[in-house]
């Protein structure tokens, strides 16, 4: 998908989502949450809330020493006998990829699903640099060959059908392709077996990279990820600086929350854990081992004390499968390679509030996200945070809201601050609410109210509360005399006032 | 025992019959009432737009309108009570007077079932209300404010009274406050959503702790031409059927 | 040695420096203790193996127990089931001792060499491999890479099947990770490869192998 320069419009997306998806979505999300249930229902929900406590703690440590850890991590992954480059941003690392394969002469590669490489676009500059890259996840290569964005983090083609799939290899592929699941799958299995064992090059991510001993890690459960870094001579890992580790030991805790947290697995088909590149060619795999790694704004987003915590994120797609918004849209509505919750707080961090300011408003501030998060990042505060920097700015971004908005919330604060212009407020609207409506309810408001009863109706303006109290007390019918006394001399006074007018115009006229 | 009525600016406007019942029921079980006039909003629909330094106003005046008042403060919302039990004191510099009175204030306000419960300690409260009925857990009282059995407690303590649980009861409805008019569409089909979990529950009635969400959800209802009523958890409590 | 000209490089670290805001320095507080969990207590060397091959069966592969004397009426059924025909299998001292690569050749088997070309693995229908370490409460296997441990025999042919020790049993993850932190490469093998890609239909045998065999060698 790539970075993208123009503002996401939020609610013109969501109008642009096809009708199949909520449903395709919601099938995908709740088998998740379910085997999610089940696996931390087996191992014990208490013990599951310590094990998230202990995620949170040691992602917190990470980032917080992030410049020495990654030290660290180069040294053991240079000392290993594997290249570390370092890219700011994500035409960088696209540069480095294209010269490691211009270099080696590079025509074709095979890549595992790898987010950093959505986010740098790595495809696009690829194919543009004649370099045949073909995805490699099943879900990956169906939307790669079908042209679209994945619209899942974890199951990006969960809302194509089999039949569309079907359609599809028969039209790309030009092979007999029944609709049905195994079938269609056994059909991209020998296909990108071929391309497994001729590719040139092999680009990966690395779900995590264990400073202490300079280990990659790769998950994966169909086994591209493996065919991937042990095929083709050459390796190139790109990885957000986020992904370090320090230990084994905390990769022990994060290997713990990830499988369960994403799909409900107790674990992933397949782990790798790659150290520098291979050391022999009996033993196989790539004699040439290359390691980006990649900063694209998460350094920005590390210098904010509190939204900090995003880069917690261990990407597991949980927040995604209970968030009650991205299942009613999908991924494309977020317009950026990460969607849900973590997309909302993450994409406005690396591209900025300008083009992003949408995202951290398509939320509800439900909650249910933080419940679930295996490392415990609290994202609706986050969420709130950011919408400070859309609407009021602060060191880091922002303001990004037109000030027609910004004086209404200067008005709104004034009118809910002040008592007595609260109150008559509260009062006028019930007057002003009265022709508007029919048994209780309106029904149609001007906007931008209306934006509520072109949904649903509005209950009547009804305050009437505070009269009912003062009544019950002496000092409560005080002031509501004080008040009605107050009200007929004012009223009087106005009268007088005009009455006196008018006779001094009438008799200046005369 | 004397408690300061919190009337919130929704149950303000909206549900003038709520705060009378949550009046008629405290004093039902001996509690006395003050309601402090200065009172206005909290400012939480301010905060949660992101209009942080224009929300120190508001709550300044809800500060100086409950801080020389004694007793518990309570609220029939649950957003509410958790934006002033856990923002106030975040709002102002420790160290500073109004910071000691935000600590104070926050310490003492409640969500009306959460005073009932871990406060009274009563989880009858002498109603009767022969109907069924399905709860909506709402977001703020359940994640924010950690009230999952509570609510369920007292309705189950009401005589008569069918509890019918609700499929995706804690599923948010999808008020969210100013999200509501930010993202239409998404609302709505929350909404929706909500609303379908409710009438496949074949209860007569939906019974919410929220100002927001009951006027979302009774909208909700109200447009599809539902049989089903929503109310407050308060008017199930008050009810003497 | 990292090329410490890189501007990249310098800016990167600068800028993670100045967010944290602090400089450069030396010391490093140790990850918090809060971070560990308590280990996982095992059960009985039985109980842990019988654990593994419920677990693997759960996964959709094919364990069991059995002794050495077993082997050559085992590898019948399992040329029959899967019809092998050509096997390629791991250089070890423990695989050589078991006699794997005779026991198949008299059954009609063609023994592929692990150093042959990717193709040939490819077109193999069985890897034998053994299993360093095994992780009962999830089912799954460690696997080392060297030399005697080609990547792929565990990785192209159709079928993999992996022999294991009762002393290759662990506790608990950490414990496995602890122990193989220094190896250059190791792989953790759980299951079939799968996929769900499809519709969410859970599809068994993707690109890794599509069948699993674990047989646990007791004495």
């Amino acid at each position: 998908m790539g970075q993208t320069a123009t503002h996401i419009d939020f609610r013109a997306n969501v109008r642009a989502v096809e009708p199949q998806m909520p449903a395709s979505v919601q099938k995908a999300t709740n088998r998740f949450l379910g085997t999610r249930a089940s696996v931390v229902g087996v191992f014990g929900e208490d013990r599951w809330q310590q094990l998230r406590q202990c995620g949170h703690d040691l992602r917190r440590h990470t980032i917080a020493h992030l410049d020495h850890y990654l030290e660290l991590l180069e040294q053991r992954v240079t000392g290993a006998g594997g290249h570390v480059h370092w890219a700011r941003d994500g035409a960088e690392a696209n540069s480095i990829v294209l010269e490691i394969a211009r270099k080696q002469g590079v025509r074709n590669a095979v890549k595992v699903k790898s987010m950093a490489t959505e986010e740098t676009g790595l495809n696009q500059a690829l194919i543009e640099a004649g370099i045949a890259t073909l995805e490699t996840d099943l879900g990956e290569f169906i939307v790669q060959l079908a042209g679209v964005a994945p619209s899942h983090i974890i199951a990006p083609a969960v809302h194509l059908t089999k039949e569309g799939i079907a359609d599809l290899f028969r039209q790309k592929l030009g092979v007999e392709a029944p609709a049905e699941p195994v079938a269609l799958a056994a059909i991209a299995r020998a296909r990108l077996r071929k391309a497994f064992l001729a590719a040139e090059m092999g680009i990966s991510g690395a779900n995590f990279m264990v400073a202490e001993t300079g280990t990659l890690v790769i998950v994966s459960n169909e086994g591209n990820g493996r065919m991937c870094t042990t095929l083709p001579p050459i390796h190139v890992a790109l990885a957000g600086i986020d992904k370090v580790l320090p230990d084994m030991e905390s990769l022990a805790v994060v290997l713990k929350l990830l499988p369960r947290s994403a799909t409900g697995q107790k674990m992933t088909s397949y782990v790798s854990f790659i150290r520098g590149p291979s050391k022999s060619s009996k033993e196989g795999g790539p004699h040439e081992l290359h390691l980006i790694l990649l900063d694209n704004g998460r350094t920005r987003v590390l210098a904010d004390e509190i939204s900090r915590d995003t880069l917690l994120c261990i990407r597991c797609g949980v927040c995604l499968n209970v968030c009650p918004v991205y299942n009613h849209v999908g991924g494309h509505a977020y317009g950026s390679a990460y969607s849900g919750p973590i997309g909302s707080i993450l994409t406005p961090q690396l591209l900025g509030v300008g083009i992003a300011g949408d995202l951290p408003f398509a939320s509800t501030l439900c909650g249910a996200c933080a419940e679930y998060c295996p490392v415990r990042i609290p994202i609706p505060e986050i969420l709130v945070h950011l919408r400070r920097r859309v609407v009021e700015g602060d060191r880091v971004d922002g303001p990004a809201i037109s000030p027609v908005v910004s004086a209404a919330a200067g008005a709104g604060a004034a009118a809910l601050g002040t008592p007595w212009l609260y109150e008559f407020g509260s009062q006028a609207l019930k007057v002003a609410g009265t022709p508007l409506s029919k048994e209780g309810w309106m029904a149609h408001l001007p906007p931008p109210a209306s934006r509520w009863t072109d949904v649903r109706p509005m209950p009547a303006f009804g305050a009437g509360f505070r009269d009912w109290w003062r009544n019950r007390t002496p000092q409560g019918r005080r002031l509501l005399w004080r008040r009605r006394v107050l009200a007929g001399a004012a009223a009087a006074g106005a009268f007088a006032a005009i009455a006196a007018w008018r006779l001094t115009r009438k008799s200046g006229r005369d | 025992m004397k408690v300061q009525l919190f009337l919130t600016c929704l149950g303000e406007n909206f549900f003038t019959p709520v705060l009378r019942d949550m009046v008629m029921l405290l004093e039902r079980l001996g509690v006395r009432c003050e309601m402090p006039e200065g009172q206005a909003c909290c400012g939480q629909p301010l905060f949660n737009a992101g209009f942080q330094s224009r929300t120190i106003g508001p709550a300044r005046q809800l500060l100086r309108a409950f801080d020389r008042t004694e007793g518990y403060i309570v609220a029939p919302s649950g957003s509410c009570a958790d934006f002033v039990r856990h923002r106030y004191p975040e709002l102002f510099p420790p160290g500073t007077p109004e910071h000691t009175v935000a600590v104070d204030v926050a310490q003492r306000t409640f969500e009306f079932t959460e005073f009932l419960v871990k406060v009274l300690k009563v989880t009858e409260v002498g109603a009767r209300f022969p109907h069924t009925v399905t709860y909506h857990a709402s977001c703020h009282i359940l994640r924010g404010l950690g009230l999952r059995d509570e609510p369920k407690q007292l309705l189950l303590g009401v005589r008569g009274l069918e509890l019918i649980p609700l499929a995706e009861e804690e599923t948010c409805c999808g008020f969210g406050g100013v999200f509501t008019v930010v993202n239409p569409e998404v609302s709505g089909a929350m909404m929706g959503a909500k609303v379908r979990r409710i009438e496949d529950s074949g209860a007569e009635y939906a019974v919410v702790g929220e100002p927001g969400c009951l006027m979302n959800i009774a909208g909700g209802l109200h447009k599809v031409g539902s049989p089903v009523r929503a109310v407050h958890l308060i008017q199930v409590l008050a009810a003497q059927e | 040695m990292p090329v410490i000209s890189d501007p990249a490089r310098a800016a990167i670290l600068s800028s993670v420096r100045s967010a944290l805001g602090r400089g450069e320095d030396g010391s490093v507080p140790p990850v918090p203790a809060s971070v560990r969990m308590p280990d996982r207590i095992p059960g009985t060397v039985d109980a842990e193996i019988g654990l593994l091959c419920e677990e693997i069966g759960k996964l959709g592969g094919h364990a069991r127990r059995l002794t050495v004397a077993d082997l050559g009426q085992v590898l019948d059924e399992l040329i029959c089931d899967e019809a092998i025909k050509k096997v390629t299998l791991w250089q070890t001292a423990e695989i050589k001792a078991l006699g794997l690569a005779e026991l198949l050749s008299e059954r009609g088997v063609e023994i592929v060499s692990p150093y042959a070309g990717k193709g040939a693995l490819a077109g193999c229908d069985l890897g034998v491999t053994g299993a360093d370490m095994a992780l009962p409460e999830t089912g799954t296997l460690l696997l080392r890479s060297s030399a005697k441990r080609p990547r792929s025999t565990s990785l192209l042919p159709r079928v993999h099947l992996a022999l294991v020790m009762p002393s290759a049993m662990r506790a608990d993850l950490d414990e496995a990770l602890a122990e193989a932190q220094d190896e250059g490469h190791f792989v953790l093998i759980t299951g079939p490869s799968r996929t769900a890609d499809i519709e969410l239909t859970v599809t068994i045998g993707v690109h890794g192998p599509r069948a699993l065999y674990v047989w646990v060698l007791e004495r």
